[in-house]
């Protein structure tokens, strides 16, 4: 990821009211992840899987934090059943930002599944989704996407793909 | 060693501002008929009951902050306590009600039944105080020092399985049960949580 598209991502976040992230280690997000790490304004609470981050955003957000989870694409699978279980249930927003490996173009065949899997799976798990190609919409698609979540109390994701993960 | 006395001398000692995060199933059941509260976040899933706790307990680091989980649940996250541990909380009681076995589920062994012990997982994951309790007194003890004392601790509660007749139902469900819980810490915290038409940006 590009520092640029890094810059963006912050920028968006703090913008949109984002003040804890919750994330496991990744490396198409690695440069953003260190960046979210080391800046204190953010609460960072940094997962061993995509399923305890779900569960740590909901108690942020119910504590009054405005949290995000950074998810790898593999990890949406991980983090399906308690998006299932606290978030859908229980009707809680949650910002999620996800690299779209497997997305047309990218080459890796080891990502192939995930073409198949990311879209159907948001759309089943009722999370509406904007996919991202260019880093200059990147900052206002997190904007939106916070208040969209924050005011249907469900979950958004953005999904970066193109040249916003290169 | 019963879950609901074990329930019933914490709720006893609690401060009503104490927050309690608690697993689905019997253990929500017994504490909703003890301690009646919008402090309670009551019937957390399988597997997050510990992961909802170190949410609220990073977030409010001013409260103090009791999950009340089951060895079943956390079986299913083990993980969540090394996530916990690498927080550094000074404000949490982890409490693990556990009968074994998979009571809301039929009642069949879990893996504490067999090898596992929550207590030496909990230390290996860097939990920094932790111990197992079998009997009322030694619960009593322990949970009084946990609930008086700031910082991390983790208890295991070995109790039998059964709960008590006449629970009064549950009549939340987990909507309701978020509008409560959030408008609770509104109030005492002066925070805003809900907030239907987010435009400030």
């Amino acid at each position: 990821m590009e520092a640029a598209a890094v810059e963006a991502v912050i920028h968006g976040l703090k913008r949109a009211g984002v003040d804890f992230i919750s994330l496991l280690p990744d490396s198409d997000f690695s440069a953003l992840q260190h960046q979210v790490a080391n800046d204190r304004h953010f609460t960072y609470v940094p997962v061993s899987s995509e399923a305890i981050g779900v569960g740590v955003c909901a108690g942020a957000y119910l504590s009054g934090k405005r949290p995000a989870l950074l998810v790898p694409t593999s990890g949406l699978l991980v983090a399906a059943w308690p998006l299932t279980s606290i978030c859908m249930a229980w009707s809680l927003p949650l910002l999620l930002l996800i690299p779209y490996r497997g997305d047309i173009g990218d080459a890796f065949w080891l990502m192939g599944p995930y073409k198949d899997t990311t879209e159907p799976l948001l759309k089943v798990l009722n999370a509406p989704y904007t996919v991202i190609s260019k880093q200059e919409n990147i900052s206002q698609a997190i904007i939106d996407a916070q208040a969209s979540t924050i005011s249907w109390q469900r979950p958004v994701a953005v999904l970066l793909t193109g040249e916003t993960i290169k | 060693m019963k879950r609901f006395d074990c329930l019933k001398l914490l709720a006893s000692m609690i401060n009503a501002k104490t927050i309690v995060v608690a697993n689905v199933g019997p253990i929500s059941r017994e504490w909703n008929a003890l301690r009646p509260s919008d402090a309670n976040l009551l019937q957390v899933n399988l597997g997050l009951c510990a992961a909802v706790g170190l949410g609220i307990s990073v977030s409010l680091p001013q409260r103090q902050v009791v999950i009340l989980d089951g060895d079943g649940n956390l079986l299913l996250n083990l993980a969540s306590l090394a996530d916990m541990a690498n927080q550094d909380l000074k404000n949490t009681v982890h409490i693990v009600l556990d009968n074994e076995a998979y009571e809301g589920g039929g009642g069949l062994r879990s893996a504490t039944g067999g090898k596992a012990d929550l207590s030496v997982i909990a230390r290996g994951a860097g939990v920094p105080q932790t111990c197992v309790v079998t009997t009322l007194e030694e619960f009593a003890t322990e949970a009084r020092q946990s609930l008086n004392q700031s910082g991390h601790r983790f208890i295991v509660a070995k109790v039998a399985k059964g709960s008590v007749a006449n629970l009064p139902t549950i009549t939340l469900d987990g909507k309701e049960a978020k509008y409560r819980f959030a408008r609770y810490i509104e109030s005492t915290e002066g925070v805003e949580i809900l907030r239907p038409r987010y435009t400030h940006i």
